[in-house]
């Protein structure tokens, strides 16, 4: 330990800090109100069956919810008839072909082109007679 | 005697008792720091208080990968700054040295004491660094933890301190020397 070392040590000692009465009650009664408080959040807390019984009921609120979409499904879709696909099953040296009946519905994704398809359609149709029209005044 | 970590694992199963005890071993470190490091009396014992308060209410966060010493002292570094403190330079020029509370406190002797000239000239986590090194005999480590600051900084910054308070007590030197061949002079 250098000079400066042992200077700045006995300088630290030599400041000085009594702990009064006062501060010492002060202390203490802060830290029974903190216990106080620590008692009172632990009583508060809930228990480990809490969260326990909580996620079990989200878990039943979400299979109910699931079920009933399933239960109460759109009466306007048709599905048209899909071939089943297959499904190959390996078994040792055997091996089984199954039918798996899919239940395929019509996307609406198409219906905007659908409609565009009858727009030229009609364009065509006028274009069409136009010509004809041009035709019997040339002829 | 049991080690504070030891009392820290009591007091968390819910022992007052090993608390308390761990209050009456660093409420005068505890007071004597902020003493040095606050503004007044008052504010140090205000921040000494919390100190203890939080760290009751805190003591499950407390890991003992540190010591117990050098966590409490980072929360009273991180309450003496929540206090409305003077800067470091409102205190050096303040005209009356009697003013400073840390002059107060600090015994009278042949000399200056050198934390009243480190309070003066270096800035609040400088004189921190070099208390928590010097007088509460920490490792750079530690000190870098309780401050909340890279080591390298930490490192840097008490090289810096060093040079400045080794000036200062040269010079401290050459004014007693100076005032013993003044006053044999006198005789």
């Amino acid at each position: 330990m250098d000079k400066l070392e042992h200077e700045l040590k006995q300088d630290a000692a030599r400041i000085r800090a009594d702990v009064t009465p006062e501060l010492r009650a002060r202390i203490e009664a802060s830290l029974r109100a903190a216990r106080l408080d620590r008692r009172e959040s632990r009583d508060v807390r809930p228990g480990s069956y809490f969260w326990w019984f909580s996620g079990l009921t989200g878990v039943a609120a979400t299979l109910l919810v699931v079920a009933l979409l399933n239960r109460a499904g759109d009466p306007d879709t048709v599905a048209p008839d899909a071939p089943p696909a297959n499904v190959v099953v390996v078994r040792g040296d055997t091996v089984d072909v199954r039918l798996v009946p899919l239940d395929v519905r019509n996307a609406d994704f198409t219906e905007p082109l659908e409609d565009e398809l009858e727009k030229l359609k009609s364009d065509l149709e006028k274009a069409r007679d136009e010509v004809e029209r041009d035709i019997r005044f040339s002829f | 005697m049991k080690s504070d970590e030891q009392l820290v694992e009591e007091a968390k199963h819910g022992s007052e008792a090993a608390f308390t005890e761990l209050v009456t071993r660093y409420q005068q470190k505890l007071l004597r720091f902020l003493v040095a490091r606050s503004a007044s009396r008052a504010d140090a014992e205000d921040a000494v208080q919390d100190t203890f308060v939080n760290a009751y209410r805190y003591l499950d966060s407390y890991r003992p990968a540190w010591r117990f010493s050098t966590w409490l002292y980072r929360i009273a570094i991180r309450n003496a700054a929540r206090q409305a403190m003077p800067a470091t330079e409102e205190i050096g020029e303040q005209a009356d040295p009697e003013a400073d509370p840390l002059a107060d406190c600090v015994e009278q002797s042949e000399r200056r004491n050198l934390w009243l000239i480190a309070k003066r000239d270096l800035s609040a986590d400088a004189f921190t660094a070099l208390w928590l090194r010097y007088a509460e005999d920490m490792s750079v480590k530690e000190v870098a933890v309780a401050l909340n600051r890279p080591v390298s900084w930490t490192k840097v910054t008490l090289f810096r301190s060093r040079n400045v308070m080794a000036r200062a007590l040269e010079a401290e030197d050459r004014i007693g020397r100076q005032g013993d061949v003044y006053g044999q002079a006198g005789t």
